[in-house]
């Protein structure tokens, strides 16, 4: 049962995560969470960034995910803070409101062959999901796999965020599917996935997945949030029922410390502005907070993350470790 | 402590023991029995456990530290094999088990169609984690799945084997997908949600047997032979009663096991819960009242006064990211009236149904919202009739907001999208009104708001009234009928432009205000859609008109004609005998028209389709002089008989006649072909009128003699015959394609302009497109309705209904 064992030392898979926004022309650095790596965070609220500068400007002036392996090299800006503080890889996932860039996400990675995970962004192309890159760190053999898969609407984890055009949380992923990948994600350790849609303008199809192992879990609390105003009606209050509260409900979730935490019958609810969730839905921005007693669950730190899909936030997905 | 003996440990004898043990602790000493190898899950979460959105850990209701805490004494994995009344002890497959009260929760067992091969490997119905193992073992990519029944478990069971990376097909008997909850409108749109995660639905569609290989599953064939291939099959089409041990140990059972208001059996120590019990004639499937007879049954045994009340239950899919909910009754009825709300950018319909200004029944898809609310109001019966203008809006417009529908329009926000296609909001139509814009046309150039499909010219029009005041001018189109503001005109071009391929399609794209049309908009829309569509529309008998629907025109006294085809006027002494043996027998009036028929008056309903098979076994078909379509192609003698005849005149009318009968048309068409130019058939005040001459064929189209008297125009003059035909067809595909609705050819063509229809025409790629359309409608419709209404079924639909008031009498 979940919940019965927590691992205090696991190591994470994710080293940094950072939020970039659009100000003046330049994306700025708006807040982040770097894991004691004071010296790289130095290096990094200083910085700014333009269209197709370095990675943030790159997911910006391009309007999609991207993935960057390695930075010796290449286009990545912060190349030495990164090299001492033991990060080698990132991706960068866009935040678009419509045509309107409102936040770039940044996740930065150590490659040491040891911790396994994914952050896999998938593509659209000729009506099929295929891998357009995504960083494994010690899962090689399912990355082979993933590179040589593809999905159709409707299908696996990726395939279902591409047609529900809703965030997804799947549990298991290494037993009961006959997916190839599947069977490689459970030699990997890889336990739960959250796929998410990340919107672009103009006609193209981008999906993100999150996957996590035991071991070195990217999260150990995943939540997705409801916030469409067909679900939870009009942020203005109005009488009768209190169902058209606006703010947003839990539809799913897990946590190794609290366990399942969807409700079917009483959903938990998030208001806007209060808490992080909150403060995701009123900005509009990605949320990245640690240490901070606010923290659901007693965690160190925690990612929220907006999605918007026609003219409002739809969703707000967050990640806690 | 009394012993408690509970058989069957699901949801709702699971909330019993929750009751009880939180009002009456210690009272009872509970065992509790249960087929499956466990104890109570949450059962209506295993459709996410089937997808992978949920584990089975997590939907664990009760855990053995749960039990043991309760001191209940599990027996799971064992069947519960009789019920000593008498002796007052349950028989377990490992022991006896005496109680002094006992309750029966044995759940329900699937319906499984008794279709030959339903006994094979690979055959599983959906009701616990079992089957949802065996479904997952049994899923994977590349593999097929067929699902019988498009009901709730039986779609969430597609939607969970579509993301296990199966090939999907649900198979659905009825016309529409959830028809117990949904209307058409909202089943429309929950399938095309399906059909965007690779689902096919196949609706309106019988099982007729399951094919087998080494005895495993191989495919589902349906009644018209189509075979769908698959290695598991889902019957997911029903629950029964698991009443069978209520039964044997002699309590009353009817559907099920009938219990009282205190969910007492006629035993008064033996309950009934759940799925297994009736109550009142009722059964029960849902959970919301499995837990209210769980607080009854709990009562009952803590010696508390509780009565079960059955009560309206909404209804939800488990398919992530289909949104709808469902409640109450939304059956057509007298005295009842719909509210309805489509949004065809957002996929959204809303439909509330009223009656005596209380709701009674709600239907929603893509935004359920307001659904509590709705829900609300309509268990508590709450008169609506003051919020009745901005109901539909939900509670956000009730209150200070006043009564008025433009109120709501008054109310959006700046950046409220207005048109979904170009995505303009009402700010920038705002600001082009300020601009100068007042008209509708005017919105649309400046802004291209309602410019693409049209669905928001409604709103569009209100925020003109509602910004300019009195200064506004509606455009004085009229629209197709009250559902819509759309002109036919609009409806045809959407139709083709959105490939709009059925009729909740086309309202819900084009946003209908009503759910399923009028006695105006659904026979315009059944002939624009089959003429569109004539591969992938269904001709909708509901939707013509009632000689249409009939086959023969009623007369003023109640009885029909019945009018065979005479091919371009020509007949033979074998069928003037056979009508004539027909008119005898059944007692007809003989007329004949001038259209060069014979017609048969008088004839009782009761009477056409014995009538239509002895005309048929004459080897005549129906006239069709009921239908919007080919009526009859006039000749005259011609070249054969006549002096004076140029061309073979009856040969080319024969030839027109039997290439177009049987195609629908927006109204009806005659033709009239004459030998010579002193046009004996009167060609010249037909539809098409062909007149013959030395050097060819004239051509003139758009005559008419009826209301109006007008002459043909000349279309074209052809040198052939194959020419005159292939002209002729062209003609009357391009008045299918284009004309609106019960304008005939001379009124269409007055509004669109000879001079475009030769344009089109003169063309040799566009008429030869033309002809190959026609053709390829013909494949589907050129059909004889007589004979495909001469069967036993058919006699009886058309028989009257007997006159019990005389048995009655004698």
């Amino acid at each position: 049962m979940m919940g019965d064992v927590i691992e205090t030392t696991q190591r994470a898979f994710v080293g940094v995560t950072e939020v970039w926004v659009p100000k003046d022309g330049r994306l700025i650095h708006a807040t982040g969470d770097y894991g004691g790596r004071s010296a790289f965070e130095v290096a990094s609220v200083v910085e700014s960034f333009g269209p197709g500068e370095g990675l943030p400007g790159k997911a910006w002036a391009e309007a999609r995910p991207v993935v960057l392996k390695g930075f010796d090299g290449s286009y990545f800006k912060r190349i030495e803070a990164a090299r001492e503080a033991g990060l080698t890889s990132a991706v960068a996932l866009p935040v678009f409101d419509g045509d309107e860039l409102t936040a770039v996400l940044v996740v930065l990675c150590g490659d040491d062959d040891t911790t396994t995970g994914a952050i896999e962004v998938w593509k659209e192309r000729d009506g099929l999901l295929l891998l357009e890159d995504g960083y494994y760190g010690a899962a090689k053999h399912f990355e082979w796999v993933s590179q040589h898969t593809h999905f159709p609407r409707g299908q696996g984890l990726p395939g279902g965020v591409w047609a529900a055009q809703t965030p997804i949380l799947m549990r298991d992923l290494g037993s009961g599917y006959r997916f190839i990948r599947a069977e490689s994600a459970g030699r990997a350790g890889l336990t739960t996935g959250l796929g998410l849609p990340v919107p672009v303008p103009g006609g193209e199809t981008y999906v993100a997945t999150l996957l996590s192992a035991r071991g070195t879990p990217i999260a150990r609390r995943f939540e997705i949030w409801d916030a469409r105003e067909a679900r939870v009606g009009k942020a203005r209050g109005g009488k009768g029922g209190g169902c058209k509260g606006g703010g947003a409900v839990l539809i799913d979730g897990i946590c190794e410390r609290e366990g399942p935490l969807w409700n079917e019958d009483t959903p938990r609810r998030a208001a806007v502005w209060e808490g992080p969730v909150g403060q995701a839905l009123g900005s509009g921005l990605p949320q990245v907070l640690s240490g901070a007693a606010s923290v659901a669950a007693g965690y160190a730190s925690m990612v929220a993350l907006p999605i918007h899909r026609g003219g409002e936030v739809a969703h707000v997905v967050a990640w806690y470790v | 402590m009394q012993k408690l003996v509970v058989i069957g440990a699901g949801m709702a004898s699971g909330r019993m023991l929750e009751h009880l043990f939180e009002t009456v602790p210690d009272s009872y000493e509970v065992t509790l029995f249960n087929a499956e190898p466990r104890g109570n899950y949450n059962r209506i979460m295993l459709s996410p456990v089937l997808s992978g959105e949920k584990s089975y850990a997590e939907i664990v209701t009760h855990d053995e530290a749960w039990y043991e805490s309760h001191g209940v004494h599990c027996r799971f994995g064992e069947r519960v094999t009789g019920i000593d009344r008498d002796a007052r002890v349950v028989r377990g497959e490992n022991g006896d088990v005496p109680y002094d009260k006992l309750v029966i929760a044995t759940g329900s067992t699937p319906f499984i169609v008794p279709l030959p091969g339903h006994d094979l490997d690979g055959v599983v119905a959906y009701r616990d984690l079992e089957d949802t193992n065996r479904m997952i073992e049994a899923a994977g990519p590349g593999r097929r799945a067929v699902v019988i029944g498009g009901g709730l478990l039986g779609l969430e069971a597609a939607a969970g084997l579509r993301l296990r990376g199966m090939e999907v097909t649900v198979v659905h008997l009825m016309g529409h997908l959830m028809e117990r909850q949904l209307d058409e409108a909202a089943g429309y749109l929950l399938r095309r949600a399906l059909g965007d995660r690779g689902i096919d639905v196949i609706c309106s569609a019988n099982s007729k047997e399951i094919l087998g290989r080494d005895g495993k599953v191989r495919a589902l064939m349906l009644d018209d032979g189509t075979e769908l291939p698959c290695d598991i099959l889902v019957m997911a089409v029903g629950i029964r009663p698991a009443s069978a041990l209520g039964k044997v140990a002699g309590v009353e059972t009817g559907r099920g096991i009938v219990v009282d208001a205190q969910m007492r059996t006629s035993d008064p120590d033996i309950l009934g819960l759940g799925e297994c019990v009736e109550f009142d004639g009722q059964l029960f499937g849902l959970v919301a009242p499995l837990y209210d007879q769980a607080k009854v049954a709990a009562a009952t045994l803590a010696g508390a006064p509780a009565a079960f009340r059955p009560r309206e239950v909404s209804t939800k899919l488990k398919v992530t990211g289909c949104d709808l909910f469902s409640a109450g009754d939304f059956a057509e009825g007298e005295g009842r009236e719909d509210i309805v709300f489509r949004d065809p950018g957002r996929g959204i319909y809303k439909r509330l149904v009223l009656r005596d200004d209380r709701i009674i029944g709600a239907v929603m898809y893509g935004d359920t919202a307001d659904g509590n609310w709705f829900y609300g109001l309509m268990k508590d019966g709450t008169d609506v009739s003051d919020m009745r203008e901005t109901l539909i809006f939900g509670p956000s417009f009730q209150g200070g907001a006043p009564a008025d529908p433009m109120a709501a329009v008054a109310a959006l926000p700046d950046d409220a999208e207005i048109c979904g296609c170009n995505g303009v909001c009402k700010k920038d139509i705002v600001t082009a009104i300020g601009g100068g814009a007042s008209t509708l046309d005017a919105i649309k150039a400046t802004t291209k708001a309602s410019a693409s499909c049209g669905s928001c010219s409604g709103l569009v029009e209100q925020l003109l009234a509602v910004t300019l005041g009195d200064g506004f001018v509606r455009d004085t189109v009229k629209p197709v009928c009250a559902c819509t503001d759309l002109t036919h005109e609009d409806v045809r071009r959407l139709i083709k432009s959105q490939e709009l391929k059925s009729m909740p399609a086309v309202m819900q794209e084009l946003g209908w205000r009503t759910s399923c049309g009028c006695h105006v908009c659904r026979p315009a829309l059944n002939y624009y859609l089959l003429a569109d569509w004539p591969l992938d529309y269904r001709d909708d008998p509901q939707s013509r008109l009632v000689n249409e629907r009939n086959h023969a025109n009623i007369q003023k006294d109640g009885t029909f004609s019945v009018m065979p085809r005479m091919w371009g006027g020509m007949t033979t002494p074998e069928e003037l005998i056979a009508i004539a043996e027909a008119a005898k027998k059944f007692g007809a009036a003989v007329k004949v028209t001038g259209g060069q028929r014979i017609d048969l008056l008088g004839i009782r309903k009761e009477d056409l389709p014995e009538i239509w098979a002895d005309l048929n076994d004459a080897g005549m078909v129906s006239g069709q002089a009921y239908t919007k379509g080919l009526r009859t192609v006039k000749t005259c003698v011609g070249s054969d008989w006549c002096r004076f005849g140029t061309q073979d005149s009856t040969g080319l009318g024969i030839k027109l006649e039997k290439r177009l009968w049987g195609a629908w048309t927006p109204h009806k068409v005659k033709l009239g072909v004459s030998g010579c130019p002193r046009n004996c058939a009167e060609a010249t005040c037909k539809d098409v009128g062909v007149i013959c001459v030395d050097s060819g064929y004239q051509v003139g189209v758009a005559g008419a003699a009826g209301m109006d008297v007008k002459e043909t125009e000349r279309l074209v003059d052809v040198a052939t015959e194959e020419e005159a035909i292939e002209w002729t067809v062209a003609f009357v595909q391009l008045y299918r394609e284009n004309a609106r609705y019960l304008d005939r050819p001379y009124k269409w063509v007055a509004k669109v302009g000879l001079d475009w229809v030769k344009e089109v025409l003169v063309d040799p790629t566009a008429r030869a497109d033309l002809v190959a359309r026609f053709d390829l409608s013909q494949t589907v419709y050129q059909k004889d309705p007589w004979a495909e209404r001469t069967d036993a079924a058919t006699r009886r639909a058309w028989a009257p209904l007997a006159d019990l008031s005389q048995e009655a009498a004698e």
